[in-house]
């Protein structure tokens, strides 16, 4: 287990420094600069201070090295969109909106998955059965903006319910939140049925029922319980995945999340933002993984990490 | 619940010697027969095939089922039309007739999905089997890469390429390839790991067999299944990456019609003329779950056991 992890984290370290110097080439490989005299009409002088300030003028390397001695000591840099404050500073106060809605969806779409799932396993072929499959089938398959718009011409343009997008009163809220909560609704509506089934046909099911336990108690205490690994840890993952905010929603829904102002980095080509944005997501990512795995063997003992345990 | 019919017959081994006659002996049948039987058996795949099919044939006779094409600004007078019998869909905000702009979106993205597709297999299926014949060190490696795959977000990294290629056709492609072979690579990895060990391939090993004919005479024909299936999910995928980019203004440019790029322009007159918003998400949310159900309805045929 120890050497497990050493060996994940050692992996983890050597991914974030492949992503990150492909990363700092593509980026700085696309035509075009921040600069530019489209966006900023500046004279040569100027240009050519500004380009020394943030160090844009030195090779490459340079500028790679520099940048990850600075990501050692959590510094990001500066974003050009908006000096007055620190890439982290900006990155803490985009990803409240993105946090708020992206959050909310997973909580609440989570335990509505892992309830129609539920009612699916235990009327197997009924009207529930069908209605989960089929809302697990359009969560997955759906692009979430085909979602989104779907959302918004029904609940703004037609029914004129809710207002159709902006940040800031809960009203608003509303329907990114529910756009959000679509793929885990539907990861945990097919998670939660198929390791149910799974666990209802095991033999100590049967042992159960025949020693005259209540219904509930089998389903509740003892086939819900052996279940939940594998719900344990999609969820991590899966958090971190709609937390950090989706471009599409974001784009939609005009929330000035983490995803718009990825959005907005790109097209302003903000190297410091961009850069952090991405690897921030992509560090995310890895420990996630790494935890649900770590987490799947601390729950089910019979997993070995490392593959070096009996079979 | 397995439907007995439909499951192939056990090999001649199972069937008693002394029962074997001219009458009673099973009849040998192709796999791709048994396949069929429980493709057909499936009514749900059959029916989105059959939704696939035709929106596949509506895309290659576009010409001949629209009048006008998709950039002939030909009803500028009833511009934003809703739709009518004569203009099914209505007509867009330039005055072109909105049902052609949507078949003509069809085949923009069923290209790049299919084309996209093709490009998935032809890097996993190799990568795929190389890593499941040879194991230890290139396993590894394209593991990792793999896992570089796994841990960037998506959808971010292809705006970045996107930016970087500059959109149109050709990089949507290449950028939907780059993403989808991992998928591809996963499955044929297993199949070939699950098949290196078989007495057929020891039998081909003792015999002085190199390495690149068994992976291609032996390993990768018997890959056939999990190919197909990768093929057929690697295209919806890619289909929605172009909606995607191109929703965000870095795919597909005007005046060439996407589905995409119409729900991004749809957004702006929904409020008013909300035809300009529904019909290019209801073609991309129905031709998308076509092939999704069409290509999980083919993975269950082909190989029961791969059902996730």
């Amino acid at each position: 287990m120890f050497g497990y992890v050493i060996r994940r984290l050692l992996s983890i370290c050597l991914t974030f420094f492949i992503v990150s110097m492909l990363l700092f080439v593509m980026m700085h490989a696309i035509p075009g600069g921040p600069f530019d005299a489209t966006d900023m009409p500046l004279n040569e002088a100027a240009k050519a201070k500004i380009l020394e300030k943030y160090g844009l003028d030195q090779p490459l390397y340079v500028q790679y090295l520099k940048y990850m001695w600075g990501v050692l000591h959590f510094d990001f840099g500066i974003p050009y969109q908006s000096p007055g404050e620190t890439v982290l500073e900006l990155l803490g106060r985009a990803w409240i909106p993105s946090l708020v809605l992206g959050g909310a969806g997973v909580l609440i779409g989570a335990p509505l998955g892992i309830a129609l799932g539920l009612m699916a396993a235990l009327r197997r072929n009924s009207w529930i059965d069908y209605l989960t499959s089929a809302i697990a089938t359009i969560g997955f398959t759906i692009p979430v903006f085909v979602t989104s718009m779907l959302l918004i011409l029904v609940f703004a343009v037609w029914l004129n319910w809710l207002p159709a997008s902006g940040w800031g009163e809960p009203r608003k809220w509303i329907l990114p939140i529910a756009a959000y909560s679509a793929i885990p609704m539907a990861t945990y509506a097919r998670y939660t049925r198929s390791a149910m089934l799974d666990t209802l046909n095991k033999p100590f099911v049967n042992v159960l029922r025949a020693k005259g336990l209540p219904e509930h108690k089998v389903i509740f205490q003892h086939v819900l319980r052996n279940s939940a690994i594998p719900m344990v840890t999609v969820f991590l993952p899966m958090f971190i995945g709609t937390a950090t905010g989706s471009i599409f929603v974001e784009a939609m829904f005009r929330v000035p999340g983490l995803g718009a102002y990825f959005v907005s980095s790109i097209v302003t080509r903000d190297y410091p933002l961009e850069m952090a944005l991405i690897l921030m997501i992509t560090v995310m990512f890895c420990f996630a993984y790494f935890l649900a795995d770590v987490a799947y063997a601390l729950l089910n003992p019979r997993i070995r990490l490392g593959g070096k345990g009996p079979k | 619940m397995i439907n007995l019919d439909t499951v192939a017959p056990l090999g001649a081994s199972q069937v008693s010697p002394l029962l074997v006659s001219a009458e009673n002996l099973p009849i040998a049948r192709n796999p791709l027969y048994y396949a069929w039987r429980r493709f057909l058996a499936n009514r749900g795949a059959v029916f989105s095939g059959s939704v696939l099919a035709l929106i596949l044939l509506m895309a290659v006779f576009a010409p001949l089922i629209t009048s006008t094409s998709y950039e002939e600004q030909k009803f500028l007078t009833e511009n934003l039309a809703f739709p009518s019998s004569e203009h099914w869909f209505g007509v867009d905000d330039l005055g072109r007739d909105f049902y052609t702009r949507i078949i003509y979106g069809g085949r923009i993205s069923l290209s790049i999905g299919f084309v996209a597709a093709a490009f998935s297999v032809i890097i996993g299926l190799p990568l795929g089997a190389l890593a499941g014949y040879y194991g230890g060190v290139v396993d590894w490696v394209i593991m990792r890469i793999i896992e570089i795959f796994s841990v960037v977000p998506p959808l971010m990294a292809a705006l970045l390429l996107a930016a970087l290629a500059g959109g149109g056709f050709v990089s949507i492609v290449v950028i939907a390839a780059l993403f989808g072979w991992v998928q591809v690579c996963l499955l044929v990895r297993g199949q070939v790991m699950a098949f290196r060990n078989k007495e057929f391939i020891r039998a081909a090993q003792a015999l002085g067999a190199s390495p690149q004919f068994i992976i291609f005479r032996h390993l990768v024909p018997n890959s056939i299944s999990p190919v197909i299936v990768g093929f057929v999910q690697a295209i919806p995928l890619a289909m929605m990456l172009e909606a995607g980019l191109s929703f965000l203004g870095v795919g597909i440019a005007p005046p060439l019609p996407s589905w995409g790029q119409m729900i991004n322009l749809g957004i702006n007159f929904m409020f008013f003329y909300w035809h300009l918003a529904l019909f290019p998400t209801l073609a991309l949310a129905i031709t998308v779950l076509s092939t999704t159900l069409f290509g999980d309805g083919l993975r269950d045929a082909l190989d029961p056991t791969l059902k996730g």
